[in-house]
């Protein structure tokens, strides 16, 4: 039983080969395996958010999922998405708008505002609180969040005008 | 809290599936989006032998129009959905339905044929199901069969699956050009499983609405269509004129289970406040 | 949480009382039990196998009888254990009347819940204890409406209770017919205890 299986696995970026356990959560296996300690454990049933990482481009519990499942397939961590850049805006404003204090929500956060202003960059103040309420923050109060976010919306937006102007 | 340790396997055909099922029984339990079977593993309330994998049976994907059908593969999951140019032609419902599912982590991982084989009696996808009159279609090694939405959500996390049985997709009417939908629910915040929800499909007719099918979720074990009040309109279409009516059938016919926070009446009222907004927004657009 | 009710059993009152006592009757007929083992003449253990939605749990617990009226009722106090998620405990009680050619069964339960358990919301508790007695009940009426195979011994004097050794009845094996107070505590563990608990692991299982 439980007999640990191979996996094929791109992570940040880089192809890697593991053993895992079947039981283990693929956020558990990033932060023990890989030391990738971005991603954080709150609830490990789904509900707040902290886990979250990107699977093949997608916004994911890493609680939900078992490092097995992710077998031929691309993660990326906020680890990753620093280090290409992909949310420098994102992370800026969450600075300048003091959204996190203790900072164990903001992995999750980011990876959550991330996915937003992929998919929704039209979003209104009403659809980011909304979008970003599988997040829980126990710091902030979430409004510097949603400011932070909503101030990327609005640069992006200018930023996509003055491309096409 | 850790899951308990299993053995993992992923099949990649239906019959290897069924085969792994017959040989393991209860002690087996089927991986789809996992949502719920790996949250209920981390909360060790369940201890399985082994997890089957399907995520790699091409026969559970897939959005499709076959002849008057939306047929929607198991493995979809509610983010697929949401996507999908052909839901939103032929069946908007679902897409009006999909942004109160969870969060859009969840959505990315969760399945249409997990939500209707588990049938949480608050799950957006049961309960839309049910209005639109869907079909499920069941596979296992003796075959598919198919079951009306209405004989397949049968009690509390009851549905008509038999052993070795699972879902495969779910086949729904394609939505005709003059109909009209709504859904929202009532919830503390959003994500929150709902205190009660309705889905409301009809046909926009000279006068009203016409066709008219109120389907609702969170009021007792599965989803509860509202038929006698709907029987009112079999013959004239439902217009303003006919919401006191239409209001005293409901709150007559609906008898909710009460949960540890909303009683029966509370529940009963805030079906009223739906139904009464929905009608108001069908009518109005 | 509390949970109330009464059923018309198509059977006279002292073999209603009688099926309650019979162990093997209890074991088939509440959902997921798995194992009765009397302690002592006062208390039994029960385990009881919980099946509902994704949920699989072993719940194990105990049951202590009081003011045994035969053939009219009794009170019964128990508590259950799941294990990691939590506790539960609570009362019942039942009593039957006769009804015609049949009996009246009324039964009542409250319990309250603690630990993991107690922490979630109850959103289908009483769903969930509502599913269990109507299965309960089914298969206990499914039983006694079964023709009867041999004449059901006269109930044990009150001497044989505390002389009664030790029984265990589990499945497959049939096990002797109990002394009065097992049966009765092992139907109301299973009634109002199980039903409350696993209402709540389930309920925190999907809950997101």
């Amino acid at each position: 039983m439980d007999d640990k299986k191979t996996i094929q696995i791109t992570v940040n970026g880089q192809s890697r080969r593991c053993e895992v356990a079947p039981r283990q959560h693929l956020v558990d296996f990033l932060r023990e395996d890989l030391s990738l300690t971005g991603a954080h454990l709150g609830c490990e049933h789904g509900v707040c958010g902290a886990c979250s990482v990107r699977l093949d481009g997608q916004v994911v519990r890493g609680c939900l999922m078992l490092a097995v499942q992710a077998d031929g397939r691309t993660v990326e961590t906020i680890e990753g998405l620093t280090e290409r850049g992909n949310v420098r805006d994102l992370q800026q404003a969450f600075v300048a708008r003091n959204a996190l204090q203790c900072g164990y929500c903001t992995s999750g956060m980011l990876m959550a505002a991330a996915e937003l202003l992929d998919s929704r960059p039209h979003a209104s103040r009403e659809e980011v609180r909304v979008w970003i309420s599988g997040n829980y923050c126990r710091c902030t109060g979430y409004q510097a969040i949603v400011d932070a976010i909503c101030d990327v919306l609005a640069e992006r937006k200018l930023a996509r005008q003055g491309a096409s102007a | 809290m850790k899951a308990p340790a299993f053995d993992y396997v992923k099949p990649r055909t239906l019959s290897a599936v069924f085969e792994l099922l017959a040989s393991h029984g209860d002690e087996a339990r089927l991986l789809a989006g996992g949502q719920t079977l790996l949250a209920t593993l981390n909360m060790r309330l369940s201890e399985p032998a082994l997890l089957i994998d399907i995520n790699a049976i091409e026969a559970l994907k897939g959005i499709s129009v076959h002849g008057l059908v939306l047929r929607i593969g198991a493995l979809t999951t509610h983010s697929e959905i949401e996507a999908s140019a052909l839901v939103a032609e032929h069946a908007p419902l679902l897409a009006l339905a999909v942004p109160h599912i969870a969060h859009r982590a969840i959505r990315n991982l969760g399945t249409w044929g997990g939500s209707i084989a588990y049938a949480d009696p608050a799950a957006e996808w049961p309960c839309c199901l049910a209005a639109l009159d869907g079909v499920v279609l069941l596979r296992s090694a003796s075959g598919e069969r198919r079951v009306a939405a209405r004989d397949f959500f049968l009690d509390l996390y009851t549905t008509a699956l038999a052993e070795g049985e699972l879902v495969v997709a779910c086949e729904l009417p394609l939505a005709p050009p003059d109909s009209v939908f709504r859904f929202d629910e009532l919830a503390r915040r959003h994500g929150d499983y709902a205190i009660v929800g309705l889905a409301l499909a009809a046909r926009r007719v000279p006068g009203g609405l016409a066709d008219l099918r109120l389907s609702f979720l969170g009021l007792g074990t599965t989803p509860i269509r509202a038929r006698r009040t709907e029987a009112l309109f079999e013959h004239a279409p439902f217009s303003a004129l006919r919401l006191g009516a239409l209001m005293d059938a409901l709150l007559d016919e609906l008898q909710p289970l009460a949960d540890l926070t909303n009683t029966a009446a509370t529940k009963r009222h805030l079906a009223g406040v739906l139904t009464r907004r929905l009608l108001a927004s069908a009518l109005a657009a | 949480m509390e949970l109330n009710g009464d059923i018309l059993i198509g059977a006279a009152r002292e073999r209603v009382w009688l099926a309650l006592n019979d162990a093997q009757v209890l074991l088939a007929s509440i959902p997921g039990c798995e194992e009765v083992k009397q302690l002592s003449p006062t208390e039994t253990h029960v385990r009881v196998l919980i099946k509902l939605g994704p949920v699989r749990a072993r719940f194990v617990g105990k049951i202590l009888m009081s003011e045994v009226r035969a053939n009219e009722g009794c009170v019964l106090n128990f508590e259950g254990s799941g294990g990691a998620a939590g506790f539960a405990k609570g009362r019942s009680t039942v009593s039957l009347s006769s009804e015609g050619e049949g009996t009246r069964l009324r039964y009542t339960a409250e319990a309250a819940v603690g630990g993991k358990l107690g922490q979630i919301g109850g959103r289908m508790i009483d769903a969930s204890a509502k599913q269990t007695a109507d299965q309960f009940f089914q298969a206990f009426s499914a039983q006694l409406e079964a023709p009867v195979p041999a004449p059901m011994p006269e109930p044990a004097p009150a001497a044989a209770l505390t002389a009664a050794p030790a029984t265990v009845a589990s499945r497959p094996v049939a096990p002797q017919p109990a002394p009065v107070a097992e049966s009765v505590r092992v139907l109301w563990f299973g009634l109002g205890c199980a039903a409350t608990a696993f209402g709540f692991w389930l309920a925190h299982a999907l809950g997101h």
